[in-house]
């Protein structure tokens, strides 16, 4: 095993896990879509393992909301379905069955969520409900769940889109379901939460300054080129000549992904694929 | 006229009503239009034997309401039997999308009310709670509000001046519920270490004009008795209880069975057109649950089942 073998998705968790924070309180809902799953709860739930397990061992994961710190190293199945009893009967450190939940959403207690959606814009705007007319639609989504609350009430939002190509980085999303910036860089005035900081895809990371309100390459992939990046984004992105290459995990990270925190490879694949 | 609390009953001996009906009789009084909240959560804990029976009674433009619906609102999308949906989501997970629902909303034959999440359960507490309101407040900077014109209104909080959307309370003729048992008085139990589509399943049943319950088994008023600590949904507020073993079929009954996957799986392929779809309905639905159940087949459902031990 060495560094050069690391998988793009242990290169972005160590990254996401990176940008987690001891104390944190991480939230993450089991979301669906062989990509989007794996960006939206897979990634994100290894990398709050991988955190804990090194710099971060105060912080809280919130599984969906129901499960408070679950033991994934035990899970014997891919958790594929928000309430299925195989992640109710795994360890934990809590349990809810029911709403309201074991925590406040609404006073700010989420420090970090997680999200995905079928577009989301320059401004960090996520749609997750239509593609084109909200009562006409070309295309009808899933809706938009709980990602609304997330961008409003949470600390900070780290957007994990499973896919990256100028169909789904558009210049306006067709319909805001979770806020992000609007056009002028502001953030909507009422909101508790801080909205979107980090926009990460399988190509590159975004990181958005929230003195401006709009996505910036922070870093591109091991193995992916800038014009690759600026094809598959729907809005201009300026020049990316000096943007520098998201880092390899270290041995010790990815020692303790394949090893602690993933054991059985049910969260970022099969250990003999990496 | 008599005041209330004043009436001397003087009967010698009235007997306690049964509240056990049949599957279509339990279903018999949803009018064509009813807004009918459906238990369970994507593919968990929906009372399926009860949304057949819509299907075969062929009721009409239903307002499904719920928090996040899945393989139930499909179907009933899919059979023509929806006019809307109320809710946060509407998916398949693992499965993929509803695709009869997504079909039904792009051909305009069904529409959809986009609440988020904690607004979708908040207008059923208010609804539980008789609430003439609930405030909304995470909105700004999104386009929610724009497409719920009868639900929410803005308003100036009284006490800090703030810009709220009041929202109206959800309007629930009819909870359909799946759990695991009830006595024939309709005290219905719900699983010792249950997960939050259970939980959300008593929420529903609160803000509900009428609630019917399918169960996996009906059992003895003295087992409910032993268990009162499980009741859940006390008799009272019960209209009707239905048997209906694998009553939640092809979602799961938690500690009862799992998920079909292999059913799901044919399920989603067929809904990938309308004949297709047809197709699957004429299959499997049948005159009665039996005749479901035998279509599913012996292996099927023991595949799926789970014996717990605790």
């Amino acid at each position: 095993m060495s560094q050069e073998l690391a998988t793009r998705e242990e290169v972005v968790a160590a990254y996401v896990a990176a940008n987690l924070l001891d104390d944190d309180v991480a939230f993450t809902g089991m979301v669906n879509g062989d990509a989007t799953a794996l960006y939206g709860s897979m990634i994100p739930l290894a990398a709050m393992g991988l955190a804990r397990a090194t710099h971060a061992p105060n912080l809280t994961i919130l599984l969906a909301g129901w499960l408070v710190n679950p033991d994934l190293s035990k899970l014997t199945t891919i958790p594929d379905s928000e309430f299925m009893p195989e992640l109710r009967d795994l360890p934990a450190e809590g349990f809810v069955p029911d709403y309201p939940q074991l925590f406040s959403i609404h006073r700010g207690e989420v420090t970090v969520g997680f999200s995905s959606g079928a577009q989301v814009d320059q401004h960090g705007n996520i749609n997750a409900v239509v593609i084109g007319d909200h009562d006409k639609p070309d295309v009808r989504l899933l809706g938009p769940v709980f990602q609304t609350e997330h961008t409003a009430y949470f600390g900070r939002e780290m957007v994990m889109m499973g896919r990256h190509s100028a169909r789904n980085f558009v210049t306006h999303v067709d319909f805001i379901s979770a806020a992000g910036f609007a056009p002028d860089g502001s953030r909507p005035a009422h909101l508790p939460g801080s909205g979107p900081a980090k926009v990460i895809t399988p190509l590159c990371v975004f990181t958005i300054d929230p003195t401006i309100g709009r996505l910036a390459v922070e870093s591109i992939h091991p193995g992916v080129t800038a014009e690759e990046v600026i094809a598959q984004t729907g809005f201009p992105l300026g020049d990316l000549s000096s943007v520098s290459t998201t880092p390899l995990p270290t041995r010790e990270q990815l020692e303790l992904l394949r090893r602690v925190v993933d054991p059985h490879g049910l969260l970022l694949g099969a250990p003999t694929q990496r | 006229m008599k005041p209330v609390g004043n009436e001397v009953h003087t009967e010698a001996h009235m007997e306690r009503k049964e509240k056990t009906a049949s599957l279509a009789d339990a279903i018999r009084p949803i009018e064509d239009g009813a807004h009918v909240a459906i238990g369970g959560s994507a593919l968990h804990s929906h009372p399926m034997a009860l949304v057949r029976e819509l299907i075969r009674q062929e009721k009409r433009d239903l307002v499904i309401i719920g928090e996040i619906q899945g393989i139930e609102a499909d179907l009933l999308c899919g059979a023509g039997v929806v006019r809307r949906i109320e809710s946060a989501g509407v998916g398949l997970e693992r499965f993929g999308q509803a695709r009869n629902f997504r079909r039904a909303v792009e051909a305009g034959d069904v529409s959809m009310r986009d609440f988020t999440d904690t607004m979708a359960m908040d207008r059923i507490r208010a609804a539980g709670d008789a609430m003439p309101f609930w405030p909304v407040s995470h909105l700004d900077g999104t386009d929610i509000a724009r497409y719920l014109p009868d639900d929410l209104v803005e308003i100036t909080c009284p006490f800090t001046g703030r810009r709220l959307q009041a929202m109206r309370p959800a309007v629930i003729d009819y909870a359909l519920i799946h759990t695991s048992h009830a006595d024939r008085y309709g005290n219905a139990m719900f699983p010792t270490r249950g997960l939050m589509p259970n939980g959300q399943d008593v929420t529903l049943s609160r803000a509900a004009k009428h609630t019917i319950i399918s169960v996996e088994k009906l059992v003895d008023p003295e087992v409910i008795k032993k268990n009162a600590h499980r009741v859940h949904i006390p008799g009272f507020r019960v209209d009707s209880v239905v048997e209906a073993p694998f009553g939640a079929h092809p979602s799961s009954a938690l500690d009862f069975y799992d998920f079909d996957s292999s059913h799901l799986e044919a399920y989603v392929e067929s809904s990938k057109s309308p004949a297709g779809f047809s197709e699957y309905l004429s299959e499997y639905l049948g005159a009665t649950e039996n005749d479901y159940l035998e279509k599913v087949g012996v292996e099927a459902l023991l595949k799926i089942r789970k014996v717990v031990t605790w």
